[in-house]
């Protein structure tokens, strides 16, 4: 097949030539790590606002448990992980005031007043409730902000269980440390071999190859369409399928592109690799601190496997039906419009990543890993979850590979009348009509 | 070794609402320059598209040099120039052409020699320029042309197909189109192109066919569909002003059977029997001042009006070329 060959030669190599090869190849992954990471550093710019300053505490409760929590919250934000976030304002002692219960009302209003004019963030009421129901009141500008109100909430609380632990004789410094006591969790995966990798962690590499793979199947099965709609519109087709026929032009031209989005991969998987090799030395040798030790999941072969075959079975299958599009229409215009139906089907399993990853043995889980149109993005993705039973990989393996042959079949003759076809674009029946005469 | 270049036998094309091509014979002998006419919709395209393979006929057969032309390989002896030109337009030049001779079975270097060979030839090359190196869509409408000409010539092919080749085309560019058909025919090359301009194909072609509704109307060489068509003919050119003086003349069916009136020249086909001494007399009693008086042989153009006649052209035929 040496035609084969020059097709799927001259689509590599031009399209690896352009200059959006290149570009996507250096700033593809930068943005990857945008979309990705990004929300990540967002969480944490917004921590830095949740320092709470100038907050009033209006104590009315005569035991002096306003002082303890405006220490506490002090102690809290300069001493908390709070206080090592870069950029994070300065802590600032909460206002005490002590009120007697009948002047409650009136300090209130003042205090209200001064948080209308942004002279404070708000106030909190320790009244008698918070003796006999444990029971305070916040008000202020900040109201609505969890974390801040967590943090409040925390200080409440300790402070409170630390004047109950000193009326029971406990010394005040053994006090501190109890309240202050810490625990941390961290979590690890168990499934039939064992035990492997953190939880989260695989969790984040699941959703990491579920995008990837997602992304990779739509800018290349689109690349097809527009391909194969560049060759219908600028009429070169008429010229190449009096040289080849249209399945080997077909062919060769899903496996050009296919071809492209493979070396992007391996450069991007390769550069990481060496970057997972090196970086960390080189990192440390900038004097960079050390990650934290995170236990990388550890693909294994099936895996591995699963995920090359979900690529390239996925690819054909969406791009095939991508040509097929772009043999029927002749502008982009209606060539954005009668891709939508394949778009998606494509998109519907993007939807549902989030709750089939909270959730990887749901029925919705099992039942979008084995319909072969999600199959190639949710497989993998409950395949780096959970131990996805072999039965299920296995049905999941053979719709894909059916649905692929059927895409490919309805698609080549679509595809071999529509490329030469001008004018109006089929109706549904005349595709069907296309489909049986080819 | 079969005489024939192409040897079509009886192929019919039909669509969901009418028949594109019916029935439809053709001997092309090699070497001959061949002439496929017919109006716009006449099944011209549709039966390219089939001798390419590139559709399938419905009934009959299709020879290309004695061999069946779904045979694999045979596509590599034809080049073929679409009516609709087109090429990658993001692609280098250079780089089309090279996979235009290699999808024809050309080697990437014989490929990259033939091309300069071309490219000097039709001036695409010069000292100062060399518009190899540029993209598709960076040359002139004019340049794309000759690019796509040399696609479909690269590989050296025996027979080579040309759909309306001089549709779009300047007067330049259509001159060297003609030299390149007459080049292809001294060095033994078989040429068919389809066109609807009789004038070229009258001038270029050895024989021609006809075809109108996708039925043949008539086929040979132009010497013999001239002599076999040609009835009295009179071509007729007269002074300023004559032509008032003369209409109600031409006008006789007695006389004339029909008039093709180009305000000055007439080519006049008169009715069996009638006598073109009687025609002159009555034009100069008329008053006409005659210029040229000539009995001659119809044009390939009179002879496809008498032949297709206003029926020859069906509405709404084009969707299928």
């Amino acid at each position: 097949m040496a035609k084969l060959w020059v097709i799927i030669k001259r689509e590599y190599v031009e399209r690896v030539r352009s200059k959006w090869f290149i570009f996507m190849t250096i700033f593809g992954p930068v943005f990857f790590a945008a979309i990705t990471v990004l929300p990540g550093y967002m969480t944490v710019r917004g921590m830095r606002d949740t320092q709470v300053t100038s907050m009033h505490i209006l104590d009315a409760t005569g035991t002096g448990l306003g002082q303890r929590v405006a220490d506490r919250l002090l102690a809290q934000q300069t001493s908390g992980p709070l206080a090592r976030i870069p950029g994070a304002a300065p802590a600032v002692p909460s206002i005490v005031e002590t009120v007697a219960p009948g002047a409650l009302a009136q300090a209130e209003s003042t205090v209200t007043h001064l948080v209308m004019g942004k002279q404070s963030e708000g106030y909190l009421v320790l009244d008698s409730l918070m003796l006999t129901e444990k029971k305070a009141r916040y008000a202020g500008r900040n109201a609505s902000s969890l974390a801040q109100m967590e943090m409040i909430e925390t200080a409440l609380r300790q402070s409170v269980m630390a004047a109950a632990l000193q009326s029971t004789g406990i010394a005040a410094a053994r006090v501190d440390s109890l309240v202050r006591v810490r625990v941390q969790m961290t979590t690890e995966r168990i499934d039939e071999r064992g035990r492997g990798g953190s939880g989260l962690v695989s969790a984040i590499f699941g959703l990491v190859i579920a995008f990837l793979l997602y992304m990779m199947i739509m800018l290349y099965g689109q690349n097809v369409l527009r391909g194969v709609l560049e060759e219908k519109m600028t009429r070169v087709a008429e010229v190449v399928v009096s040289s080849v026929k249209t399945d080997t032009l077909l062919a060769g031209k899903i496996l050009g592109v296919g071809a492209v989005g493979l070396t992007q991969q391996v450069i991007w998987f390769g550069s990481a690799a060496l970057l997972g090799t090196y970086g960390a030395s080189m990192a440390q040798a900038m004097g960079a601190p050390t990650m934290q030790n995170v236990t990388l999941p550890t693909v294994s072969l099936p895996l591995f496997l699963a995920l090359v075959f979900f690529f390239l079975f996925g690819y054909i299958l969406y791009s095939s039906l991508f040509a097929a599009v772009g043999a029927m229409v002749n502008s982009q215009e209606e060539a954005q419009q009668a891709a939508q139906p394949v778009v998606l089907l494509l998109v519907a399993s993007i939807i549902f990543v989030q709750p089939i990853m909270i959730n990887p043995t749901s029925t919705l889980a099992v039942t979008l890993s084995i319909f072969p149109f999600t199959a190639p993005v949710i497989m993998p993705l409950r395949m780096s979850a959970t131990q996805v039973p072999p039965l299920e990989i296995a049905a999941s393996l053979v719709g894909v590979t059916l649905a692929c042959w059927a895409a490919i079949w309805v698609s080549a003759r679509i595809y071999r009348v529509g490329l030469l076809m001008t004018g109006k674009r089929p109706t549904l029946r005349e595709l069907l009509r296309w489909i049986r005469f080819a | 070794m079969t005489e024939l270049a192409l040897d079509i036998r009886g192929i019919t094309k039909r669509y969901a609402n009418h028949t594109a091509v019916d029935t439809l014979s053709l001997a092309v002998p090699r070497g001959a320059v061949y002439g496929l006419l017919g109006p716009n919709g006449a099944g011209k395209t549709t039966t390219i598209r089939m001798i390419l393979n590139v559709i399938v006929p419905d009934e009959g057969s299709i020879m290309l040099m004695g061999r069946p032309n779904r045979e694999t390989g045979i596509m590599d002896r034809l080049g073929y120039l679409p009516e609709e030109r087109g090429l990658y337009k993001k692609m280098q030049v250079r780089r089309v052409l090279r996979f235009l001779g290699e999808l024809k079975g050309l080697r990437a270097r014989e490929a990259d020699r033939r091309i300069d060979a071309w490219m000097e030839r039709l001036s695409l090359k010069t000292p100062e320029k060399d518009w190899g190196l540029s993209k598709i869509d960076e040359l002139s409408r004019g340049m794309q042309q000759k690019v796509q000409f040399i696609g479909a010539l690269l590989h050296d092919p025996e027979v080579v197909i040309l759909d309306e080749p001089f549709s779009g085309l300047d007067p330049i560019n259509a001159q060297a189109l003609k030299d390149t058909v007459v080049d292809l025919k001294k060095r033994g090359k078989t040429v068919i192109f389809s066109t609807h301009l009789m004038d070229n194909a009258e001038r270029l072609c050895d024989s021609v066919c006809i075809i109108a509704r996708g039925v043949k109307v008539l086929d040979g060489t132009v010497a013999d569909v001239k002599r076999e068509h040609g009835g009295n003919n009179v071509a007729l050119s007269l002074a300023d002003g004559g032509a008032a003086l003369v209409t109600r003349i031409l006008a006789d069916h007695k006389l004339a059977e029909r008039v093709d009136d180009s305000n000055r020249f007439f080519e006049i086909s008169l009715q069996p029997g009638a006598d073109p001494q009687d025609l002159l007399r009555r034009l100069i009693d008329a008053g006409a001042r005659v210029q040229r008086f000539e009995l001659v042989q119809p044009s390939l153009h009179q002879i496809f009006l008498e032949k297709v006649g206003a029926t020859g052209v069906e509405e709404g035929m084009s969707g299928h070329g």
